[in-house]
């Protein structure tokens, strides 16, 4: 083939593509390193290469600049195109933590970030340790309110995760004590606010000098990392067996922030339990009580995320239905 | 235990400008909770939930105490009225009628701590007065006639229950209280016939007949009716545990069981009695017809508790001065003793004796009653520990996160289940835990599996959601103590991941599980096939996995008895993996391997063979240092293709070279082999 047929043939091969990429093959055929070009040139007669230098370099150059037009030509189309943009696109296949995984997560980070250590502490358990050793006698009627299964006389599915206590008393011997015990915990009741399982974290501090604005601070401190800012904490008197003095703690209602609605009380909702350690409880726990204080709370996971969400069901959150956990 | 409280009743006993809603407000901040303040007809109820150990706060008088210690630090003047321990003995009306005999016989002086009765006659049954007959409504309770309404409004104010019988109803006017013999029958006042287990409090007339099951409820043969025109005034208190016991078991949960199991203040019975008389004589023309009888049998220790303020500022984290600390427990009914600059010796009053013990007791009363509300809320410092999470703890979540990024879905199952689910499963329930009192049958096992749960939740989400479905769940099992475990009596907690798909290849399922083993970082996965025929598996399509020599679960079909019993009619693919051996093994090391400069020679080969594939993997890897890496591509047969790389970091391979190993390669079937591999065993290709 002589120079002009390559040209023609190239020219020919351009106006053909449509696209692009069927552009850029047909460059490459002719003009790249091993194109029909070079390939021409290569085997010329030495002595006819500079003859024919200069003409094949314009054919080179005037093919190059047909590409470039057809190129502008075929983007100028391709921009020019209809296309919706609208169109969805194609999902993945997407998994889904479950809503209780998401929440003790991120409670433990909270606590975490202000040096509490995570724990995990049997769900079966004596007596002793979900009982007896927080200062709670066989036959005591706070016994009623926990609605405990029993797996025999000694043996319970923890009423709450305040087995933990003393068990994380007994492993670290010594204050500092900072522990965040987060677990299943199991009551012999089922309505729109219980579910017979249910998990509980369980905050405990002991060391010199701690005292009831401790618990204040670290209260506040969880509720604006969790639920918002401007939220805060009250504690008000109860009873526990096992704290001395015992609060029930309330949190600002996030709804009508705090003025009164139909969700909460006079603008507080109630977050769970809380106290001062009791003094048998850290001897049990082989503590002293003379040089020693801390305050614990147990509160609910499934609590205060139906809080958080708005949940109005809690036994929603134990779904097995994939319409349901496909939603989290 | 939870109070209705008529603010008109409160009123009574307490003299404050405060408006209901205050009182409400300054209650719930510092004292006793009011959940609720309802207005009816120009009087206001509070819902008043009285704290367990304060028994003496559940009635008008109590939370009136209460009141009047609390609002004077919210500004409000505030004050006691009409106290029930001003009443003393000599109120009590003198007896204007004929003597009428009762006679009292005690067996035992433990079943009660004071016993007080009086015998009144010339009584006539009639409509209590309005203002009292409104207070007790407000308050939830049903009234009747004036005789039992004013025993309960008694109740109502002093928190002390009291009853009333129909004096000629008792045979013989004798009362002998005992404890009951067990398969003694008792009808109480709301028709119930009570078969007792014995050791109850009860009271036997003259001629042997029940008539009255102590501290719960009346017996209706001694019930006040419309004829009654004698009666016996009954006010006492009772051994405690006697009480709760019996009104678990008889389901007799009454205010009065409730109140007595909690041991009201003996000291408000005489009181109680005399202000019923007063009642009883006003609004039913009553005349005291015998002398009272008060039998104390335990009377109240006196007790001192010390507070140190240092140490109550401590604590509290708050600056109290003396003067402050005392005021408070004075306004509460505590005497104080000074004994030094900072510290002092509370005496317990008779209503607190069984709440106050320790220092901390004392604090809390300060504390509470100065109001939480008002303490500034700080962090504290303490040291950092240098103990870490269990590791176990932190991979279960890098676990979940991992597959949720894969597509699969977390359920969370109750630990709790049935024996039927473990039945239909083919496991049987001898590993799962009972409990001795389930909330249900469905609720009656701790499982030994989490098996049975994700083929119950495949099951129930048939035809709901469209396939391929991924689920899994991570949780702890309950194993019944048979090893070292057995000291502590305790069943073992493993964690457990158990995984299923639902409409996926063999081949994808167990793809999900090893890019699962990879991202873990587990050396030396392999699978085998399992021996034996046990529980859901379909044996010859399911594997034992093993690290190394270590199993650590089992990946496999589900056979098609079980799969028809869940209604399940896809391929399901499930997997059992024992998360503490994961979390064990799991690590995040990695080596660096460095890239080859020289582009791989890749070659598809085809091997006829009746060795497993896993095992012509490892064979081809095996055979020339060039082979860099075998992927699996399908099987017909015996003949199984597979993509073999191979590659010299040092320099360009050439085709002969890789001709010769591949010649050598197809050999590999001919040279003996492992047992046959049935057809069936072949995954499907795709
Ligand atoms: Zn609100």
């Amino acid at each position: 083939m002589n120079l002009k047929d390559i040209s023609k043939q190239a020219t020919a091969g351009t106006t053909t593509a449509g696209t692009i990429s069927e552009l850029k093959e047909i460059e490459t055929k002719y003009l790249g390193r091993h194109g029909e070009f070079n390939q021409y040139f290569d085997q010329l007669p030495k002595e006819e290469k500079p003859k024919q230098g200069a003409t094949f370099n314009l054919a080179k150059q005037k093919y190059s600049a047909e590409v470039q037009k057809k190129s502008d030509e075929i983007i100028g189309r391709e921009s020019a195109r209809e296309f919706d943009v609208t169109v969805p696109g194609i999902l993945p296949s997407i998994g889904h933590l479950h809503l209780i995984t998401g929440a003790i997560e991120e409670i433990t980070g909270i606590f975490e970030k202000i040096g509490f250590i995570r724990r995990r502490y049997p769900e079966i358990d004596t007596d002793w340790y979900a009982a007896e050793g927080l200062n709670i006698p066989k036959d005591h009627p706070a016994r009623d309110d926990q609605e405990t299964f029993y797996v025999s006389d000694n043996v319970v599915l923890t009423p709450h995760t305040s087995n933990g206590q003393l068990r994380e008393m007994e492993a670290m011997k010594k204050p500092p004590i900072k522990m965040i015990n987060i677990g299943k915990t199991y009551r012999r009741q089922i309505d729109i606010s219980h579910t017979p399982m249910f998990h509980q974290f369980e905050g405990l501090l002991i060391d010199k000098n701690i005292d009831i604005t401790h618990l204040i601070g670290v209260g506040n401190y969880f509720v604006q990392h969790y639920f918002g800012r401007d939220r805060r904490i009250r504690l008000r008197p109860h009873h526990f067996q096992f704290t001395e003095p015992s609060f029930e703690i309330d949190i600002t209602c996030g709804v009508c922030g705090g003025l009164d609605c139909r969700l909460c009380k006079a603008g507080w909702l109630e977050l769970g339990g809380a106290g001062m350690v009791h003094p048998t409880v850290l001897k049990n726990g082989g503590i002293d009580p003379k040089k020693y204080s801390g305050f614990a709370f147990g509160w609910g996971v499934e609590r205060v995320l139906a809080m958080k969400n708005n949940l109005p069901d809690i036994r929603n959150i134990y779904s097995t239905d994939l319409r349901i956990l496909n939603q989290f | 235990m939870d109070i209705k409280l008529p603010d008109s009743t409160l009123r009574k006993y307490l003299i404050t400008k405060a408006t209901p809603e205050k009182v409400a407000e300054a209650l719930t901040l510092c004292g006793p909770s009011v959940d609720r303040l309802h207005h009816k007809n120009g009087n206001s109820v509070y819902d008043i939930e009285a704290i367990t150990n304060r028994v003496d706060t559940a009635c008008a008088f109590g939370v009136a105490r209460e009141a009047a210690a609390i609002l004077p630090l919210f500004g409000i003047k505030a004050k006691l009225n009409n106290s029930p321990y001003d009443i003393k003995a000599t109120d009590l009306p003198e007896r204007t009628a004929v003597k009428l005999p009762l006679i009292v016989e005690i067996k035992d002086e433990a079943l009660i701590p004071r016993f007080a009765a009086i015998v009144l006659s010339d009584l006539i049954v009639a409509d209590a007065p309005t203002e009292m007959k409104e207070d007790l409504e407000l308050s939830g309770v049903r009234t009747l006639n004036n005789l039992i309404d004013i025993t309960n409004y008694l109740t109502l104010c002093f928190g002390q229950p009291v009853h009333i019988f129909d004096y000629d109803k008792i045979k013989g006017h004798k009362m002998i209280l005992r404890e009951s013999r067990a398969g003694e029958k008792l009808t109480t006042l709301d028709g119930k016939i009570h078969k007792l287990l014995g050791g109850d409090i009860v009271i036997e007339d003259g001629e042997g007949r029940l008539i009255d099951l102590c501290g719960i409820m009346g017996g209706k043969l001694s019930e006040v009716d419309e004829k009654t025109q004698k009666a016996v005034l009954f006010v006492q208190t009772y051994q405690p545990k006697k009480i709760r016991r019996t009104s678990l078991y008889t389901q007799e949960r009454t205010l009065a069981a409730q109140i007595f199991e909690k041991q009201p203040d003996t000291k408000l019975v005489i009181p109680t009695l005399i202000e019923g008389v007063r009642l009883l004589v006003k609004h039913a023309r009553a005349k005291v017809a015998g002398e009272s009888i008060d039998l104390y049998f335990q009377k109240p220790q006196a007790k001192t508790v010390k507070l140190d303020i240092k140490w109550l500022n401590r604590l509290i984290g708050y600056d109290f001065d003396f003067k402050t600390v005392t005021g408070i427990l004075k306004n509460l009914g505590f005497g104080i003793k000074k004994i030094s600059a900072s510290s002092l010796a509370a005496s317990v009053p008779t209503w607190r004796l069984h709440d106050i013990s320790i220092p901390e007791d004392l604090a809390e009363e300060v504390a509470r009653i100065y109001g939480y509300f008002r303490l500034e809320g700080k962090l504290p410092v303490t040291a950092n520990l240098s103990v870490a999470t269990d590791p176990l703890l932190d991979w279960e979540y890098a676990v979940k996160r991992y597959l949720a990024d894969l597509g699969f879905t977390e359920i969370f199952n109750y630990s709790l289940v049935s024996r039927d689910i473990f039945q239909k499963a083919n496991l049987d329930t001898d590993h799962s835990i009972p409990l001795t009192n389930p909330l249900a049958k469905e609720f009656g096992f701790m499982r030994c599996s989490l098996i049975p749960s994700l083929l119950m939740d495949l099951e129930h989400n048939q035809g709901k959601v469209n396939l391929p479905i991924r689920i899994f769940e991570l949780s702890n099992i309950y194993l019944p103590d048979q090893t070292a475990k057995m000291l502590s009596g305790l069943p073992e907690e493993r964690s457990i991941l158990c995984m299923a798909t639902q409409g996926i290849s063999y081949r994808h399922s167990k793809g999900y599980l090893e890019a699962l083993f990879g991202m873990l970082h587990i050396p030396n996965i392999s699978f085998a096939s399992v021996e034996g025929n046990e529980g859901p598996w379909q044996k010859n399509q399911t594997a034992e996995i093993y690290s190394g020599k270590h199993f650590i679960g089992i990946f496999g079909a589900i056979k098609q008895g079980i799969r028809t019993a869940f209604s399940l009619n896809d391929d399901i693919y499930l997997t059992n993996l024992d998360f503490q051996s994961i979390s064990d093994l799991a690590n995040t090391d990695f080596s660096y391997t460095p890239i080859s400069d020289y582009p791989d020679l890749i070659e598809d080969i085809t091997i006829q063979s009746d060795r497993h594939i896993s095992e012509l993997i490892q064979l081809i890897k095996q055979e020339s240092a060039l082979v860099n890496k075998v992927g699996y591509k399908d099987s017909l047969k015996n003949k199984h293709t597979f993509t073999v790389h191979f590659n010299d970091p040092k320099r360009n391979l050439s085709e002969s070279e890789v001709t010769k190993i591949r010649e050598k390669l197809k050999l590999l079937g001919k040279r003996g082999g492992s047992e046959s591999v049935p057809e069936s065993v072949l995954p499907n290709p795709g």
